[in-house]
């Protein structure tokens, strides 16, 4: 049995002994050209001259690469709005330009130098405020989600709050940054190996900037140093890059960004600014709340529109709200196209309603937990914003459990009594909640194709479109397959993801990597165990296999294999006979009877279909939730602050590898409270990025983690809607770091004299201790 | 004298001349020795991926492993040293059992930090074995201060950390059979070095009259120590490196030294031997050490290179000032002494520096007086500070005797603020005394708003450490 247990990560061995291999890590072969991205140093204005002579004359120099040598001028995943390198128009600080390529690794950036680039510079905006002054709009939301009559509500409703909530963007931070090397092959092929989420769009992209037809690219994936949604759309251009030179020069070209260069250049998490007005009774019940949710997409649209609907999608966080009305807007500024990014617009959401609840308590002065509860979908309060209605609901009962095993209670009255004395430390501590939707927003992108080799020794090869980026779906999968033959994990080896192998496959997103995939593979197992069963059956009932006669399974179907037979310890067994034969014997029989032992599955997820403009259908396949309790301590001198302990409780339906989806947990948590706490992202007026390095840009380190640290799953055996009862993990529990804020949020009420307290996100020091510092001196 | 280096990578002989010395460690083991487990992610010794481990040769003996960042060391550095790489930890085919404990307990996701993890956690083996103590949360936390990871959340790191099986851990010395490595390394001779490749050398004496000579003859030559500083500013493309002088094989450079008045640290000190030293006489100062930068930096960085790079927020001027320390200057004309409150000129990175002479030494001078060393930053561990503070005092019943005051962060150079002290000395500590001089400072300093904070964000940071001062001090709040 593999699924449920902790399998190791199937990288884990050549990962800890550093012979995995990445992008910059394949051997440089002969000819090999470095390819450079040389950017644009305004942020908004005309390019009037390139000028690479001098470039061209460094000994090193092998070509300088301008818009005019790509034969599509533009791309984009939603639409192909945004140039390979800049055209005329500029709109982003260190937008790409144009190309060099060096001979050698290290004269690249001297040949960079050397290019002369004009431009004519004009006035750019750069926040939302003057976007929307000026209707600066890269998209509206089709239409705004409404439930009851919000107004009306709002009216009568004995308390009421507005305010704006805003949270500022993400570096994505991965530790590979952007890298391809693309191989030119014979009759104008090219193979390009990609860091990359999403190997179909990049080689669709590559394709259309050197103007050939798909099927003369390849793009291979083997795995990613960390993609978080930085990988999704932006690793294409990239790839592009390196192709067009090896396209032009005949010769394998690399393309490498350094650190500094990928965090100026790429698109980060969303920052929001988000309006509101809520109505609640004194108990803290909302009963109407209404929200425009405003994103700063960036130059151009990369998947802003998606991501906007996501927050909308998420702006009821945990709760039912009554009466609510949810609009969105994003706008373009002259920043680099903001991107996916682990959540994807959900915590944006999540984060509002949170804050809202942690005002509303402080407003009533109750204990927020207690407000929340009483919000919570439950019992007949199922129906979502957007009309879907929540199945399997377990959040009452992980509020409960939570609450008991972080004993919350009686930790908040130690803080009340800790509090109360002046000691230059204050705490706070804080529960919030996820409810993920799980599915693709678009549903064409909810479907996965899956091909599954069996070798003549029992041994087999799978292939996916799941790209790995550490997150553990080629180990979820290699579990699927070895459990569906009852074989040992090592028996299954997954195979580089290729676009020869799985065609049009979707971005490894939206967390559903492993769901899509898994539930393809499965697929794809059962049509071989089905033929193989057929022929077992046979074997057992005395059917004679020579010369003359051969079996013939007859056509595939899709059903459930027939679970009397069971297919364990490589071995397959009739429990109703007890007949066994070894499943390597049985193996060797398909084969002499020309039975197929590869078979590829295609996987769709029933029952999907949201009409954004009619808000109407179903939006997600399900939902993955869970609760967070957060405790912190704020220096009063400082504004430093520490987390003191953390309890999680999630709940994954029933968990492939526990460990694995631990590990996405605590890494998803640690990552949603760096981005609001210490990532801070800081540009100069010209809108040069002044934190592009780990020096200025702080992501939690091994010493910013919770002294305590309780991760728990709550067992949720009714989810029957994923592939063997599990639920994804990678995004759901991002947005629990939330409570790190709202814990902050809370030890400042207990120094804010009663005032409202004004916190954006990030909360770093300097947010804190000018918020301790507003009402009175410390 | 030599024209190249010898040293040893998992126990086989490199020897290292021209253009390739000049690589950085980590470029030289990717590109030229195929060993693509060593990763290169900030490339400015921040994030730990490129993590390795090192001994060097020190009289007549191979010194205790330590960790570096293979990212802002050069190849010319590691003459007479030994070089493990994460490829190198493995044993016949076995993992070691910190690699075994990061698998077991899923401590590597995507894979890309994982070597530098495994690497510092390897020292923690090392260390635990060698000093016999048992890895708890906190050494873990400790060792890998210095390395970044985007995926796991530390969590299943720390596991790993505190499951591995001590028991099964075989010496880094014994990994690659030191005995032979060492015995072969005795054979090369300790002799100063001059390499020369394409536009660059670099030249490595082994004593310091040679160093001053070289310096006199070509002021302009750049000085390097552990070069975490220029290793960074290269690796951006601020600064080419083309005239070396490294201090790095001058053995008395090396040297602690101790009189019955002061500690006397020459330039090539690591901070983290002085974090280890100085516990006994100035243990707030060891302490300030311990969360100054990361155990890889610490294992490079010099006393005397912080002082030498004269950042406004620079962590040890603050306390090199309070301190009056006195800084050892050489030239061939002789040693002058100067008292780093007057070695610091006014103005961003003045110093009073003749272009022919080297700082060799900082004295500490010995003292009874009291320290409190602060800094603030956005992130606890492994960040530049805001604003530094250091004060130097002695109450006698209640009142000030002596009291030093520095603060970094509020000016071009790190301060001192003569006009407080002054005002200080002879009265007794009371709230009231520290209000008014938060209220006051603000008037005495001048900072500037940049990707560390606003200006506002510093006034406030430089009244509210006075005030900590004082709560600390009248025990109104707990340390």
């Amino acid at each position: 049995m593999s699924i449920g247990t902790n399998l190791r990560h199937d990288s884990a061995l050549t990962h800890v002994a550093g012979e995995s291999i990445f992008i910059d890590d394949r051997p440089e072969v002969r000819g090999e050209v470095h390819v450079g991205v040389v950017g644009s140093p305004i942020a908004r204005g005309k390019l009037k001259s390139i000028d690479a002579r001098e470039a061209l004359s460094h000994p090193d120099c092998l070509g300088v690469y301008t818009a005019s040598d790509f034969h599509a001028k533009r791309w984009g995943t939603i639409t192909h709005d945004q140039p390979f390198l800049v055209v005329d128009e500029i709109s982003y600080m260190q937008e790409a330009v144009c190309l060099v390529a060096c001979a050698r690794r290290d004269s690249l950036e001297t040949v960079k130098k050397l290019v002369r680039i004009e431009t004519i510079e004009t006035e750019g905006v750069f926040s939302i405020d003057e976007a929307r002054a000026k209707g600066e709009v890269l998209y509206r939301a089709a239409s705004p989600f409404v439930q009851g009559d919000v107004d009306a509500v709002l009216q009568a409703a004995p308390h009421r709050l507005k305010g704006v909530f805003i949270c500022g963007g993400q570096e994505h931070f991965y530790l590979e940054s952007q890298a391809a090397i693309a191989y030119p092959l014979e009759n104008g092929q090219i193979e390009v190996h990609s860091s990359s989420q999403h190997p179909s769009e990049t080689q669709r992209v590559v394709a259309e900037a050197l103007g050939i037809p798909f099927h003369q690219v390849v793009c291979v994936v083997k795995r990613m140093g960390g993609g978080f949604g930085g990988k999704e759309s932006q690793g294409a251009p990239i790839a592009a890059y390196a192709a067009l030179v090896a396209d032009r020069l005949k010769r394998p070209a690399r393309i490498v960004l350094t650190k500094d260069q990928d965090m100026m250049i790429t698109g980060k998490r969303h920052p929001f600014q988000n309006e509101y007005e809520v109505g609640f009774d004194p108990e803290g019940r909302l009963l109407a709340v209404k929200a425009l949710l405003q994103s700063d997409g960036g130059a151009y649209l990369d998947l802003s529109s998606s991501i906007l609907e996501r927050a909308m999608f998420h702006l009821d966080g945990a709760y039912f709200l009554p009466n609510v009305r949810i609009e969105g807007v994003c706008f373009r500024t002259h920043h680099h196209p903001h991107t996916a990014f682990r959540g994807f617009g959900g915590p944006q959401g999540n984060m509002t309603i949170e804050s809202i609840l942690e005002d509303v308590a402080h407003f009533l002065k109750k204990d927020a937990s207690e407000v929340r509860r009483i919000n919570l979908y439950s019992g007949n309060n199922l129906r979502t914003p957007y009309g879907q209605v929540l199945e399997n609901n377990l959040l009452p009962e992980i509020h409960e459990r939570i609450l008991e095993s972080s004993r919350y209670r009686e930790r908040l009255q130690e803080i009340i009594a800790f509090n109360s004395k002046r000691q230059g430390r204050v705490r706070g501590i804080s529960l919030t909640a996820t409810k993920f939707g799980i599915s693709f927003t678009a549903r064409f992108l909810n479907q996965a194709n899956a091909l599954v080799n069996l070798q003549l020794d029992g041994t087999l090869q799978v292939s996916t479109g799941a790209t790995e980026m550490g997150q553990g779906v080629n180990t979820k999968i290699q579990q699927i397959v070895a459990h569906a033959f009852g074989v040992i994990p090592d028996a299954v080896r997954m195979m580089p993801t290729s676009t020869e192998k799985n065609h049009n496959t979707s971005p490894t997103a939206a967390s559903s990597g492993s769901d899509l995939n898994g539930a393809a593979a499965l697929l794809a197992c059962n049509r071989i165990k089905n033929r193989l069963i057929k022929l077992a059956k046979a074997k057992f009932e005395g059917f004679v296999f020579d010369p003359t006669t051969e079996f013939d399974p007859g056509p595939d179907h899709d059903a459930a294999p027939d679970a009397s037979f069971v297919f364990e310890d490589a071995q397959v067994r009739d429990s109703r006979s007890g007949a066994s034969v070894p499943l390597k014997e049985l193996i060797q029989t398909a084969y002499q009877n020309r039975i197929p032992l590869g078979s590829y599955a295609h996987y769709k997820t029933p029952g999907l279909g949201f009409d954004k403009t009619r808000v109407t259908g179903r939006a997600f396949n399900y939902f993955t939730q869970g609760m967070a309790v957060s405790e912190v301590e704020l220096d009063e001198y400082t504004g430093e602050m520490k987390v003191r302990r953390v309890d999680i409780l999630m709940d994954l339906g029933r968990s492939l590898n526990p460990g694995i989806d631990r590990g996405q947990t605590t890494g998803a948590f640690i990552q949603g409270m760096g981005w609001v706490s210490s990532e801070h992202l800081v540009y100069d007026k010209k809108r040069n990025l002044l934190t592009h390095s780990p020096t200025t840009y702080k992501i939690p380190n091994v010493q910013d983690t919770p002294r305590e640290f309780h991760v728990d799953f709550i067992e949720n055996p009714n989810n029957d809607r994923n592939v063997h009862g599990s639920k994804a993990v990678g995004e759901p529990p991002f947005l629990l770091g939330t409570s790190v804020w709202t814990a902050i949020k809370h030890a400042l009420s207990f120094r804010a004299d009663g005032q409202e307290i004004r916190l954006t996100s990030p909360a770093t020091s300097e947010v804190i201790l000018m918020e301790l510092s507003r009402p009175k001196g410390v | 004298m030599r024209s190249s280096i010898v040293f040893y990578l998992n126990g086989k002989r490199q020897e290292v001349s021209g253009d390739l010395a000049f690589l950085t460690v980590s470029d030289y083991l990717r590109y030229e020795r195929g060993l693509t487990g060593t990763k290169v992610v900030c490339a400015e010794g921040d994030c730990g991926a490129c993590t390795v481990l090192v001994s060097r040769m020190i009289q007549g003996r191979l010194g205790p492993y330590h960790s570096i960042n293979s990212c802002i060391a050069y190849v010319y550095s590691l003459d007479r040293a030994h070089l493990i790489t994460v490829e190198g930890l493995k044993k016949d085919g076995q993992l070691h059992p910190v690699q075994a404990a990061m698998v077991e307990k899923q401590g590597s996701q995507c894979g890309y930090c994982t070597p530098g993890f495994v690497c510092s956690m390897a020292l923690l083996a090392e260390d635990a074995l060698s000093k016999g103590f048992t890895p708890d949360e906190k050494k873990v936390r400790n060792y890998t201060t210095g390395n970044l990871c985007r995926c796991t959340g530390y969590a299943p790191i720390l596991e790993a950390g505190v499951s591995m099986d001590l028991g099964r851990v075989t010496k880094l010395s014994e990994l690659h059979r030191d005995e032979v490595v060492l015995s072969e390394l005795s054979l090369v001779p300790h002799e100063s070095i001059r390499i020369k490749g394409v536009g660059k050398e670099v030249f490595l004496p082994v004593t310091l009259s040679e160093a001053l000579a070289e310096r006199a003859s070509d002021p302009a030559i750049r000085l390097s120590a552990g070069t975490t500083d220029l290793g960074v500013v290269s690796n951006k493309g601020r600064l080419q490196l083309n005239r070396v002088l490294s201090l790095q094989q001058i053995e008395e450079l090396h040297r602690v030294e101790r009189t019955p008045h002061f500690v006397r640290i020459g330039a090539r000190v690591s901070l983290h031997q002085l974090e280890r030293e100085l516990t006994q006489e100035f243990p707030e100062f060891s302490s300030l050490l311990r969360i100054f930068a990361s155990p890889q930096i610490k294992n490079s960085a010099t006393l005397v290179g912080n002082l030498m790079n004269a950042s406004p927020i620079a962590d040890t001027i603050p306390f090199l000032r309070v301190a009056d320390a006195v800084v050892i200057l050489s030239s061939p004309a002789g040693e002058r002494r100067v008292g780093v409150n007057e070695f610091i000129l006014p103005g961003y990175k003045k110093m009073d520096l003749n272009a022919n002479e080297l700082v060799t030494a900082i004295e500490l001078p010995l003292t009874s007086d009291e320290f409190k060393l602060y800094k603030a930053s956005n992130r606890k561990d492994l960040d530049i500070s805001a604003v530094t503070f250091a004060a130097r005092y002695r109450l006698e019943d209640g009142v000030f005797r002596e009291f030093s005051l520095a603060l970094g962060g509020v000016g071009p150079s790190v301060l001192r603020f003569g006009k407080i002290e002054k005002e200080v000395i002879g009265k007794p500590l009371t709230r009231a005394l520290f209000q008014g001089l938060s209220q006051s400072i603000r008037n005495e300093i001048t900072p500037i708003s940049d990707v560390r904070g606003s200006a506002e964000y510093r006034h406030r940071l430089a009244a509210n450490l006075l005030l900590r001062f004082h709560d600390e001090l009248s025990g109104e709040v707990s340390v």
